[in-house]
Formats: C-alpha cells, sequence, structure tokens
C-alpha cells in the first residue's frame, strides 16, 4: 500500500541517515571545516554550520532507530545532551550580542557601544540598562606590568536601591543578562564645556585620548565640538612619569598638564578652568579625568550550555565505567559490546 | 654559600629518569627486564622532580603553568606521575616503559635548551579555573601517553627485530582493549578540560569560544579523539588501525600543547 511504501522509504532513509559511519564521515568534515575556517581570512561560518547541523540530524536518527539506545541509558543520555549542545549553540549565535563602550570616571552607560557584532534574533534590552564608572585603580609591576584592575562600578537595581561593587578582569558586572567586562584599555578623558557662538546652551563632555600606556607617545585626537564644522586637535602635555618601568608604580593622572589645543595655524595652551575663545565659540577646559574600556558580552543560552557539557561528560564516564567493569580488559570478549 | 637546591634536584630528577629510561630500554633490547629496578628508580626520580617544581612555585609565586620552559617541567611531572601509577597497577604492560620513555626523554631534552626565565603572570590567571583547566589537560595527556605506549607495542610486535622482545605480553586484542579504555578515560579528561578552559575564558576575555589557535587546535583534538573512538565500535578496527589511531590523536595533542605556543600570537596560548 502507498502509506506503508511511503513510511517504509522514510523508515529507510532514518535508518541511513542514524549510521555510525555517516558520524564518522561527519566528524571528518567538522575537523575539515575547522582547519578551513582557521586558514580562511574571511569569515566562513557555513564550514562550521552545514556538518554541525548533519551531526544534529545524524544523532536525532541515531537516537530514534538504534535499539543500542533503549538499552544503554547512559549511551542515550550522552547522544541527548550532545544534541541539546548543538541545538544551544545555534540558539546562542541567533541572540547573542558582543560590544565594546568606554566610560570617563563618573559617566552613566546609556546603552551606547563603540563596536558591536550580534546575532539576528538577540533581544536588544542594552539600551535600557544603567551603569556608572566610579573610577578605577590598576597596579604595575616593574617593567610596566599590568597586575590586577579594580573598577568601581554604580548602578540601580530592579527594587531602586542603588548598587556599588568593584569589578575588573574575570569578575563582571552582570546587568539583566549582558556580562560588562573591563578591557585592557584605559587612558586620560580632558573634560569641556563648549559655549556655542550661536547662543545656544553650553554642552559639557569628555574626550577620550588614545589607550595609556599603549599609545603612550599619541595622547592626542582629533574632535569637533558640538554644532560645529571645524575639527579642533586636542593633546595632552606632561613631562612627568607615570608608569616607571624602574619600578612599581599604579595608574594615575597627571599631577601637573597642559592642554594643546589646535585650530589651523592657531596653537592655545589651557590649564584646567581656563577658556579660549575660538571662531565658533568658546573652549572652557574644566580639568583631566581617565576613561575604562569595558567590552560586553550577551548569551542567554551559557548556564543551559553548561548544564549540558556537565550531562554530556558525566553520561560518557557513566557509560565507559559499566562497560569496562563488567569484563576486565585481559579477559576475551564475549562477543557483545 | 647557599645550595641552590632548584637546579640540583632538577638535574638530579632527570639524571634518575634518564637511568631508569635506559634501564627499561636495555631490558627490552637484552631480554632481561629490571622492572622493579625501574620502579624503583622512577619514584625518587618524580619526588625530586615535585621539590624541584615545589621550590620554583615559591620562588615566583606561581605555579608552573606560564613559560614553555614551565609548561615542559610540569608535563614531564604530569606525565611521568600518571604512567608511573599505571607501570604500578598494571604490570603486564610494563615493558611499555620502552616506548614512553624515549618521548619523555625528547621532551627533557627540550627543557635542557629551554631559556628557565620568569615569565608574567596576567591578572586573568587568577582564578580557580585555570588550575582546573590544566589538571584536566594533564589527566588528558597522561592518560593518552599510556595508551601510546600500548599501541607503540602493538606496532613494534609488527618488526622481526622487535616483535619478538614484547612476545610476554598479552596478544593484540587485550593490549588493544586496554589502549581503548586509557584513550576513553583520555577523552573524559579532554572534554573537562575543553569545559573548564571555555568557563576560564569566558571570564578572562568576555567570551566562551573564540577559535584562537589553541582553542582550534584543542578541539581538533577532542574531534580525532572522538573519531579514533567511534571509529573503533563502527567498524571494529584491527589492533594495527587502532594503534595508528591512537598515535595520530597523540601527535595533534602534542603539537597542541607543545607546538602552538610558538605560532599563535593570541592571548590564549599556553605559554605567555
Amino acid at each position: 500500500m502507498p502509506e506503508n511504501s511511503s513510511s517504509g522509504t522514510g523508515r529507510r532513509i532514518l535508518t541511513a541517515l542514524a549510521s555510525l559511519k555517516l558520524t564518522l564521515v561527519i566528524l571528518a568534515a567538522l575537523g575539515a571545516g575547522i582547519v578551513a575556517a582557521y586558514l580562511s581570512a574571511t569569515p566562513t561560518i557555513w564550514a562550521l554550520a552545514v556538518p554541525l547541523g548533519a551531526f544534529a540530524g545524524n544523532l536525532i536518527a541515531a537516537v530514534a532507530t538504534n535499539p543500542v539506545f533503549r538499552r544503554k541509558t547512559a549511551l542515550l543520555i550522552f547522544h541527548l545532551a550532545l544534541i541539546a549542545l548543538i541545538l544551544l549553540i545555534a540558539a546562542g549565535r541567533l541572540t547573542y550580542l558582543k560590544g565594546q563602550l568606554e566610560l570617563a570616571e563618573g559617566e552613566v552607560f546609556e546603552g551606547q557601544l563603540t563596536q558591536e557584532e550580534s546575532g539576528p534574533w538577540h533581544p536588544r534590552r542594552l539600551h535600557a540598562l544603567r551603569f556608572s564608572n566610579e573610577g578605577f585603580t590598576i597596579h604595575y609591576a616593574k617593567g610596566v606590568r599590568r597586575g590586577a584592575t579594580r573598577n568601581r562600578v554604580a548602578w540601580m537595581a530592579p527594587d531602586g536601591q542603588l548598587r556599588r561593587a568593584v569589578i575588573g578582569d574575570q569578575n563582571p558586572l552582570v546587568l539583566s543578562g549582558y556580562r560588562f567586562y573591563t578591557s585592557h584599555n584605559k587612558g586620560f578623558a580632558p573634560t569641556f564645556t563648549w559655549h556655542p557662538g550661536s547662543g545656544a546652551a553650553p554642552v559639557t563632555g569628555t574626550v577620550h585620548l588614545p589607550a595609556y600606556p599603549l599609545h603612550e607617545h599619541k595622547q592626542a585626537i582629533e574632535w569637533t565640538p558640538p554644532d560645529s564644522r571645524t575639527p579642533l586637535w586636542v593633546m595632552l602635555q606632561f613631562d612627568e612619569v607615570i608608569l616607571d618601568p624602574a619600578q612599581p608604580s599604579e595608574f594615575r593622572l597627571p599631577s601637573a598638564h597642559r592642554i594643546v589645543v589646535r585650530v589651523g595655524e592657531e596653537r592655545h595652551e589651557l590649564g584646567p578652568g581656563e577658556r579660549v575663545r575660538l571662531a565658533e565659540g568658546v573652549l572652557e577646559y574644566n580639568g583631566l579625568r581617565n576613561w575604562m574600556g569595558y567590552t560586553v558580552f550577551y548569551d542567554f543560552t551559557l548556564p543551559w550550555l553548561f548544564a549540558a557539557c556537565l550531562l554530556a561528560v558525566i553520561s560518557l564516564a557513566w557509560h565507559f565505567w559499566s562497560r569496562f567493569s563488567a569484563r576486565p580488559w585481559d579477559k576475551p570478549s564475549t562477543g557483545t559490546s | 654559600m647557599a645550595m641552590d637546591w632548584e637546579p640540583l634536584t632538577l638535574w638530579a630528577s632527570l639524571v634518575i629518569y634518564v637511568l631508569a629510561g635506559s634501564l627499561a630500554i636495555f631490558g627490552v633490547v637484552l631480554r632481561k627486564p629490571h622492572e622493579k629496578a625501574v620502579l624503583a628508580l622512577l619514584v625518587p626520580g618524580l619526588a625530586l622532580n615535585t621539590v624541584s617544581i615545589a621550590l620554583r612555585w615559591e620562588r615566583l609565586g606561581h605555579g608552573p603553568y606560564i613559560t614553555m620552559f614551565e609548561i615542559l617541567l610540569s608535563n614531564i611531572w604530569s606525565l611521568l606521575a600518571i604512567y608511573l601509577l599505571a607501570y604500578w597497577r598494571i604490570p603486564a604492560i610494563r615493558p611499555t616503559a620502552a616506548v614512553v620513555m624515549p618521548i619523555l626523554f625528547v621532551m627533557m631534552g627540550w627543557l635542557l635548551v629551554t631559556s628557565p626565565h620568569e615569565g608574567h603572570l596576567p591578572a586573568t590567571y587568577h582564578t580557580v579555573w585555570l588550575f582546573v583547566h590544566i589538571a584536566f589537560g594533564k589527566l588528558f595527556l597522561g592518560n593518552v601517553l599510556v595508551a601510546v605506549g600500548i599501541s607503540g607495542v602493538i606496532l613494534l610486535r609488527e618488526a622481526r627485530q622487535a616483535g619478538s622482545r614484547f612476545a610476554r605480553l598479552p596478544d593484540d586484542s587485550r593490549l588493544d582493549e586496554l589502549s581503548f579504555r586509557f584513550m576513553a578515560i583520555g577523552m573524559i579528561f579532554e572534554t573537562l578540560m575543553l569545559i573548564a578552559g571555555a568557563i576560564w575564558a569566558q571570564d578572562a576575555w568576555g567570551r566562551y569560544w573564540a577559535w584562537d589557535p589553541l582553542e582550534t587546535w584543542s578541539f581538533l583534538t577532542w574531534l580525532s579523539l572522538a573519531f579514533a573512538l567511534h571509529a573503533r565500535v563502527a567498524y571494529k578496527v584491527s589492533p594495527r588501525t587502532g594503534a595508528l589511531m591512537v598515535l595520530a590523536v597523540f601527535a595533534l595533542a602534542f603539537l597542541t600543547f607543545f607546538g602552538v605556543p610558538f605560532v599563535s600570537t593570541a592571548p590564549h596560548k599556553g605559554a605567555v
């Protein structure tokens, strides 16, 4: 009958898909895909996605058709955990977010990232999050070798209470599933107030100079004030050694400094509280702060991935244990596996 | 003048290892096994190696996992410790020392030409997951090394000159079964190493997996191990084929542990 014939064909396809030999082909294809992706200069996600998809299909078909899984619970759990892992990795890639941001001391994060990549189904809850950078300390060993980063942050908890914590290195701030980590990037941030010549309201903000000490000798940046068309070149000038390679030191602001402002051929030097009149307004220098770079990561599958990994490894160990304890290695096999 | 015990204990341990290994090799070649003497030498050798590592740890304030010198030093210790345990508990495989010890001699020679300079411990290394990750990695490689010793015997038995020298070991199918068991245990520890490494990477670099060179090659090693174990189930491979697959997995694992640090520029590269 046609129904029996089609179910028989479906059964044959499922059995073929469940083949142990096909698993070997898929594992080899996955290895080849990884090597191809590793050697390729361009993103080659399909080199991994296709074998992983085939692997999931192979595992599901095997669990559905192979009678060995009715007899061996540990092996069944191991294969189910592998299927869960592949599905979770796929879900994670569709919904993840990775990004970077910078905050000057005292500045509040308002959802803006300087760099970002995310999956197409990322839930976009980042813009509702707020936390402030309340300053940091970083000690350096002799030879300018960076020690632990201790960054004080504050945020408003869902219960309306102001919370404070010290984060840094492997201790992130976790808000609504987003994990904020301090990065090795940090530097100096001159604070300016721009008084537009048009009479509009003054605007105060910070300019983040290139990371220090990574760009120790390039502490300058070009920046255009709000509602202005003229770019300004701003440089931090100081003579003292902040991080001495000859002895242990700490990241800190210079005790004495000047800000050099260039507009075309004009050159001005400003100290804290000083101002300069330019063609489109007045630039007031308020003082120097520091800024901290952060990376942000979101992947809701993390705890589930961990659970699936643990389940897979425990069930695999259980399977091997029950198999090996059933017969000493130096006794001949009775023919069953 | 105070004696510097750290290099002294290291050199003493290496000399004892070489004596024990040479005794094991000559025992097989001359058909005069001195297995108890080998065991009696390896134990104090390992004890001195332990003292040497402990003195360096105490002096630098961190474990032996930063420079290539430290990675070689600690792996010689862990591989010897795991092999010694197998050597003690499974007397039937003691002649495999003639295969295993030359591999360790290569690592010892490499250690001696590597600079013992001090490395910098990055702030992200102050986590318990680093210890867990490294411990599982060493357990994985140690178990695969025992399988390599057994597989080496299976392959050497085919050689006309060497074959008869391993005649008193169990037959190939029994050795193949034992090798498979060590590989299976290695698979568990390799998986745990990857899990612990991913947890550490998540907090150290803000991502659990990024396909950096070490992650890529360690996953390829895991895949090759899964392939070898699965092939044994799917095809009922011969002991010879099984032995060749064990050697292939070990070669890949060795490249990952000791080769990638040379080519990697990523933050996570094994040796800093």
